[in-house]
């Protein structure tokens, strides 16, 4: 420690550069911290959530959304591998007056209270002994109670379809964990009240002693019918956990940007510092300074910058998961933990890790330039002043030509365990192969230009980047990191968002679309109501479409189902490839079914339907942004024969004349009584669905400005402290004639084409990144492709001002350095 | 499940329920309708409640003594009358059972609940049969076989009847209150011969002994003011059997009380409330609730006077986690004039808190 | 023709430098020697027009420094004057021609004629063949030469030479004090050299001390 004032200190003696590498690692742990605590939180709320409902139970008997036939409970219960079994009608109710549906179980108190009793309701009535299996009454959770702002005793009004129903709140759920939202009610009151009559969504199982779960599932599985299958309870947690696991690892991608740029950012403070404190290191060899202490101490700095960086950023991170908590919710807003609401917990582990994280950033940062340091000759450095240490050739095309190729090579590995872990190391390589490229394409870069010009300034500024691109590394290093990644975060959004809006120009054709809740929700719009639609004048064109989920396969998430009105050539989709026809029934299957499951255009696959298995032709694949575990879709007319289901969830409408489309909008909405339909345009759907999307990136474009910001003040901060060391120079070229102008035009040319070329390389690389993050990342982690748009007024426009900021930065931090007493610097003893 | 406090916990429970009860007409218990046999063992869904509730001595291979409870309930709950669904919890069953082991020195005991429906649950009209999953009450003739599986004991017992059932009150309309309301049809079969086996801890030996049964149905049962009750059945080792029960009031006071008494070659014989009279001998606190049961008691029927003392004394059993209720039943000695008479089942009801409901 | 007359400067009320004159004729080649502390450097940065006198005038082939503004100045040093320093200040990023060329940059001359009167320049110096070499490959005693090199390569009036052996052994000082004095004597400019060494002013035509009082032969 006797050593530390020496080293240590110096951190105090640049507080800019000092400063700004600590808020890059500040902002990257954090940001770090942030999202992994706040989904930690919403998974460990999810996880209890199942926990809870699942209590004691081994094995669930699970089907699609629509339900099972109840028969099956019987054959269940019988079946002397089952010590006990509870029937559950599981239905996502619409309330009335509210968008959020509620989740209500309908429960059998009876067979319950040995699978999962902390779901058992308890009746606000103490003295009714049948309070619980009273018709038309709901129990709610407190959270539930808290979310829809109401209390014991109120009432309810929930869909059935078009029609609203009052549900007296009789009592709440005692044993649910905090965060649930949930209600329960008796399980013939829900069957009735929801029209799910003669229909089960799951049975939860107890095994006997006698058997196992998995003999139990092997005998119990062939005799299910189709698409009904059996399940281990862990299995929702697991994929829900999946489902927004690839959503957290995107992230945490910005994190990794802050990150990066907060190592680079230590890198070139202490890069440039090393090169500053050249003497005082030789100095201190030559007194007897062992050079792996010396190392020490160099990697010391860095490792207090990153340590203090880690510390405060996972205070601040735990802050930021505490406000979007409160804001957002756990998923951020974007769906995948809806009706929970997460506590914030304090995760020594994970702490210590991001801790360590923002550590490491700074011992990366340190390490190359506490190799170079203590690989200076004590004699030469105490006898020659400057530079000399940064004008080694540090041209290695080789390396970063080897980078780039398992970049692409990595492009090629398929998604592990879920996860596009292959588009990521592919990032990584193509980041680093441009970093070690970054000398030569300098030197390449800048070496015509040398040779070119007239003006002093250039020349020399030039001279300096050709056979020192040391310093381009250096200080261009930062910015072709935050520069790539913002490009590539902007392309990609550019390019999602292009996408997503012609999708929506194609998916929603018609001029109205009526419906009575959301797609999965207990509301749906019944025969007679699709009758009176049709009926309704105005109207040129109608077609229904249906929504069901399936379940295809055991450990696999249900896949949405949709039955609208289809042509044989598919040809209203938004196809992806060429389509495959034949006699067989036509499926057309979402990106992420193809995906997931293998399937392609041609293949015989067969879908569930009304507990039949039944065969299908896959015909196309369509591209498809809002289901993530995958979409199929086939004609209304064949699912209407297949399941004598009858029911829709949406209409659309094509009206006759465009200027009435208001009046048929309103005489639709008289069709059922109360504020039970809603009717939805186009317009306003594709305004509010880009509204989101917009929303939800804003986040990302801020952080991405501010890790740039970061990495130019940091650049900045480098400059200045490398135009202290130049006051010699500067001084000479004084005394030579040159004018204090041309020097600045000399710092501000230097700024800028390092600027440039970490702007050009960043471009690049960013562009690189873009492909992959579109073409690998996303394609692995959500199943859907997209098209390529390069939002090249907008990139312009951002790296023509990173340069001209690099310059400006360039030319203030040399202000200092260009004052008069710098000119007598040069005959200065030392 | 205790019957007589889930009969108070009806009936203080149900006119609170809304809508749903005044919607329901539930059988009445009229003085003169005759009990007829076989269709009386069976069920009587019309009413609001009903049930078999066998108790009896065994005794094990070794000679040691073990008592047996099980009980079925029915109960019409008036929800879902007009529902079209298979769940619609129109009628539920309810049962208990419980081993009185003096070697364990407490009751083995377990409970089922479950919707009458799926096969899961039911009851049968015609012959007495009840159950619910693997646990069943089943007559077939003068035999009823009982098989219970609980946490820690199972058995599967035979209970052999010999003479014809024993009708109580006028003709098996017993009265419960001096309003004729309250009352319910209720008849015992009594000198039941058992044989079966029991398992306790996972180890089966066969058993021999001799039971009770009550069968009983009514809408509308217990009056207001009723705090708990005292019930005793004992088969009479001359071949004879006695029933015997008071209903006591908030301050202990008798509100009413009954006996049968059945004696070998006689007609048996109905008591009238003056003619039976419950005394205390001994209490026993209960270390787990505190509350103090009468365990041991002097009881007078006409002339004749019995002492009745309990197999031993914490038979307490506390289903309070489930049910919500304590009560006190458990196998007793009887004797009369020093001499042991007979064997039986005492129940002690309402000597805790007031009895709480859910 | 350099003309100093009674030139003083003080510095918040001390006084380094005392009406000192100097006259010298063009190819004359004087050196100074004097005392640390007894103005040097400050009667060099007058000479240079890097600061200003409080008293008297420096003129040098009639151009009166006190006359001219900043501008000017620099525009005059760039085509009028020859720096060598101590410790070399050869720019590290430049090579050995291009350091040379520099002061022929500044004067807008550029092109192929720039390097050739460049090369011509090493050549003169003894280093014609290491024209494309960098600076960090070259030895204290070649730097200097370099230095030498670019302090004449535009043909100034003036050279100032401020302790140019200071950081050299004497066997090189030896050689780099007779090139200097060549050099300058062969463009026929007129020379100062700085130094505290009598070896070193001795290789001048003749030596000057600065004194309290002002420059004594």
């Amino acid at each position: 420690m006797t050593l530390a004032p020496v080293f240590l200190g110096s951190l105090g003696r640049r507080r800019m550069a000092t400063l700004f590498s600590l808020v890059a690692i500040v902002l990257g742990v954090a940001l770090g911290m942030a999202v992994q605590a706040i989904h930690e939180a919403a998974l460990n709320e999810f996880g209890r959530g199942v926990r809870v409902l699942a209590g004691e139970s081994d094995l669930r008997v699970l089907g699609p959304a629509s339900g099972f036939d109840e028969t099956l409970y019987e054959q269940i219960l019988q079946h002397p591998g089952v010590a006990h079994a509870t029937p559950i009608v599981e239905v996502e109710a619409k309330l009335a007056g509210h968008e959020q549906p509620l989740r209500v179980l309908g429960i059998d108190i009876f067979t319950l209270a040995r699978v999962a009793p902390r779901l058992l309701p308890q009746s606000q009535d103490k003295s009714d002994r049948f309070a619980t299996l009273a018709e038309q009454s709901l129990f709610l959770s407190q959270a539930a109670q808290q979310a829809y702002g109401v209390k014991l005793g109120d009432e309810l009004s929930v869909q059935d379809g078009s029609r609203a129903l009052k549900l007296r709140i009789a009592g709440d759920l005692p044993g649910l964990a905090d965060g649930q939202r949930l209600a329960v009610m008796d399980i013939a009151s829900a069957q009735t009240a929801f029209g799910r009559i003669g229909k089960l969504s799951r049975i939860d199982l107890v095994v006997a002693k006698s058997s196992s779960p998995e003999s139990l599932r092997r005998s119990l599985q062939g005799s299910l019918p189709a698409g009904v299958l059996l399940e281990a309870p862990e299995a929702a947690s697991e994929q829900s956990g999946n489902l927004s696991r690839a959503y957290r690892v995107n992230l945490s991608m910005l994190a990794a940007i802050a990150l990066l740029t907060g190592a680079f950012l230590v890198f070139s403070a202490q890069a440039l510092s090393v090169v500053r404190r050249r003497s005082e290191f030789a100095f201190l060899r030559a007194l007897g300074l062992d050079r792996a202490t010396l190392i020490r101490w160099l990697l010391a700095e860095g490792a207090l910058v990153g340590l203090i960086g880690g510390v405060i950023g996972v205070a601040l991170g735990y802050g930021l998961a505490w406000a979007a908590l409160q804001l957002l919710g756990g998923d951020l807003g974007a769906g995948y933990f809806s009706g929970l609401q997460p506590q914030l917990e304090f995760k020594p582990g994970l702490t210590a890790l991001y801790v360590m994280l923002g550590l490491l950033a700074g011992l990366a940062g340190a390490a190359v330039p506490a190799r170079q340091a203590a690989d200076i000759a004590p004699a030469q450095a105490l006898k020659s002043a400057g530079d000399a240490l940064m004008i080694r050739n540090q041209r290695r095309p080789w390396a970063g030509l080897l980078a780039l190729a398992l970049s692409l090579a990595a492009c090629f590995i398929p998604p592990l365990a879920g996860l596009p872990l292959g588009g990521y190391g592919a990032i990584a390589f193509l980041l680093a192969g441009s970093i070690l490229l970054l000398p030569a394409a300098a030197h390449r870069l800048t070496q015509p230009l040398a040779e070119r010009g007239t003006s002093v300034a250039w020349r020399l500024a030039a001279a300096r980047l050709v056979s020192a691109p040391g310093y381009a590394v250096v200080a261009a290093a930062g910015v072709l990191t935050s520069v790539a990644l913002a490009v590539a975060m902007a392309i990609m959004v550019a390019s999602f968002r292009e996408s997503v809006d012609e999708w929506l120009g194609q998916l929603l054709p018609a001029d109205l679309y009526l419906r009575a809740g959301r797609a999965q929700s207990s509301a749906y719009l019944g025969e007679d109501l699709q009758a009176a639609i049709a009926r309704s004048p105005g109207i040129k064109h109608l077609e229904f479409t249906r929504h069901d989920q399936l379940r295809l396969g055991e450990g696999r998430a249900p896949v949405a189902l949709i039955a609208r009105p289809l042509p044989a050539d598919g040809s209203n989709l938004p196809l992806v490839g060429q389509p495959q026809f034949s006699t067989l029934p036509a499926l057309w299957i979402s990106e992420a079914m193809a995906d997931q499951f293998g399937w392609q255009p041609g293949k015989v696959v067969a879908l569930p339907l009304g507990g039949v298995a039944r065969e299908f032709h896959v015909n196309g694949v369509w591209r498809d942004y809002s289901r993530q575990t995958g979409a199929l879709m086939i004609d209304l007319a064949v699912y209407r024969k297949l399941t004598g289901d009858l029911r829709v969830n949406d209409a659309a409408i094509s009206v006759d004349d465009p200027a009435s489309s208001e009046q048929v909008a309103s005489r639709l909405l008289a069709l059922a009584a109360g504020d039970t339909l809603e009717v939805a345009r186009p317009g306003e759907i594709r305004q509010i669905s880009l509204r989101i999307f917009d929303r939800t990136f804003a986040v990302t474009y801020l952080l991405e400005a501010v890790a740039i910001v970061i990495g130019l003040a940091g650049v900045a901060a480098s400059f200045a402290s490398l135009a202290a060391t130049r006051r010699k120079e500067f001084g000479m070229l004084r005394h030579l004639g040159v004018s204090r102008g041309q020097i600045g035009a000399m710092l501000a040319l230097e700024g800028g084409l390092v600027a440039s070329i970490g702007v050009f390389g960043g471009l690049l690389a960013g562009g690189g990144i873009g492909l992959i993050l579109i073409e690998v990342v996303n394609r692995q982690s959500f199943h859907w492709s997209m098209d390529l748009h390069v939002p090249w007024g907008a990139l312009l426009l951002f790296a023509g001002s990173l340069v001209t900021l690099a310059g400006l930065a360039a030319v203030l931090a040399g202000r200092q350095a260009m004052r008069q007493d710098a000119v007598l610097a040069v005959r200065e003893d030392w | 499940m205790q019957r007589r406090q889930f009969l108070m916990a009806l009936a203080a429970g149900y006119g609170l329920l809304p809508g749903s009860a005044a919607a329901v007409d539930f059988a009445p218990v009229l003085a003169g309708r005759r009990l007829v046999f076989p269709d009386d063992f069976g069920a009587h869904p019309d009413f609001r409640t009903e049930w078999w509730y066998a108790t009896g001595w065994l005794k094990r291979q070794d000679g040691r003594p073990l008592g047996f409870q099980i009980t079925f309930f029915r109960v019409r709950t008036g929800i879902g009358e007009s529902s079209a669904s298979r769940f619609a919890p129109r009628q539920i069953m309810l049962a208990h059972a419980a081993i009185a082991d003096p070697q364990l020195g407490r009751l083995r005991h377990g409970e089922r609940a479950a919707r009458v429906g799926f096969g899961h649950a039911g009851f049968t009209l015609g012959r007495s049969e009840v159950w619910i999953g693997d646990w069943r009450f089943a007559q077939q003739g003068d035999r009823y076989q009982a098989s219970v599986r609980g946490e820690d004991f199972a058995y599967d017992l035979a209970l052999q009847a010999a003479a014809s059932p024993l009708l109580n009150g006028r003709d098996g309309f017993s009265t419960k209150a001096p309003d004729p309301r309250h009352a319910s049809y209720y008849y015992s079969r009594p000198q039941l011969a058992v044989s079966g086996s029991v398992s306790l801890d996972g180890r089966a030996e066969a058993v021999t002994g001799h039971a009770w049964l009550d069968h009983e149905w009514s809408s509308e049962l217990l009056p207001d003011g009723a705090q708990g009750w005292d019930w005793v059945g004992i088969n009479l080792r001359d071949g004879g059997a006695l029933m015997a029960f008071r209903l006591r009031d908030t301050s202990g006071n008798k509100l009413w009380a009954a006996a049968s008494l059945r004696s070998t070659g006689k007609i048996d014989q109905i008591y009238k409330p003056d003619a039976v009279d419950f005394s205390p001998l001994r209490r026993w606190r209960s270390p787990r609730t505190g509350i103090n049961y009468p365990v041991a008691w002097r009881l007078k029927i006409g002339d004749r006077e019995f002492e009745l003392n309990p197999l031993f004394d914490d038979q307490e059993l506390d289903s309070r986690r489930s049910v919500g209720t304590v009560y006190w039943e458990g196998a007793i000695g009887v004797s009369e004039n020093a001499t042991p008479v007979g064997e039986g089942y005492l129940e002690l009801a309402g000597y805790g808190e007031k009895i709480k409901v859910g | 023709m350099l003309e100093i007359t009674s030139l003083s400067r003080s510095f918040n009320g001390r006084v380094a430098l005392h009406s000192t004159s100097l006259k010298l004729n063009d190819g004359e080649y004087v050196a100074i020697v004097g005392e640390s502390g007894v103005g040097k450097s400050t009667l060099l940065n007058l000479i240079a027009g890097l600061d200003r006198a409080d008293q008297g005038s420096v003129v040098l082939d009639g151009d009166n420094l006190s006359e001219l503004d900043e501008a000017a100045l620099t525009r005059w040093r760039r085509n009028k004057l020859g720096f060598v320093f101590q410790a070399f200040h050869i720019l590290p990023h430049l090579n050995l021609l291009q350091n040379v060329a520099l002061p022929l940059w500044l004067q807008g001359d550029s092109g192929a004629a720039a390097d050739d009167t460049a090369r011509q320049m090493l050549e003169a110096v003894g280093l014609g063949e290491r024209a494309a070499s960098w600076p960090h490959e070259l030895s204290g005693g070649e730097l200097q030469r370099v230095a030498i090199a670019r302090a004449l390569v535009h043909r100034p009036r003036l050279v100032l030479a401020d302790e140019p052996t200071g950081n050299l052994d004497p066997a090189n000082a030896t050689r780099v004090l007779a090139l200097l004095g060549e050099r300058i004597r062969a463009v026929g400019a007129i020379g100062i050299l700085v130094t505290h060494s009598r070896e070193a002013a001795a290789t001048a035509d003749r030596v000057l001390h600065l004194t309290p009082d002002g420059l004594q032969e």
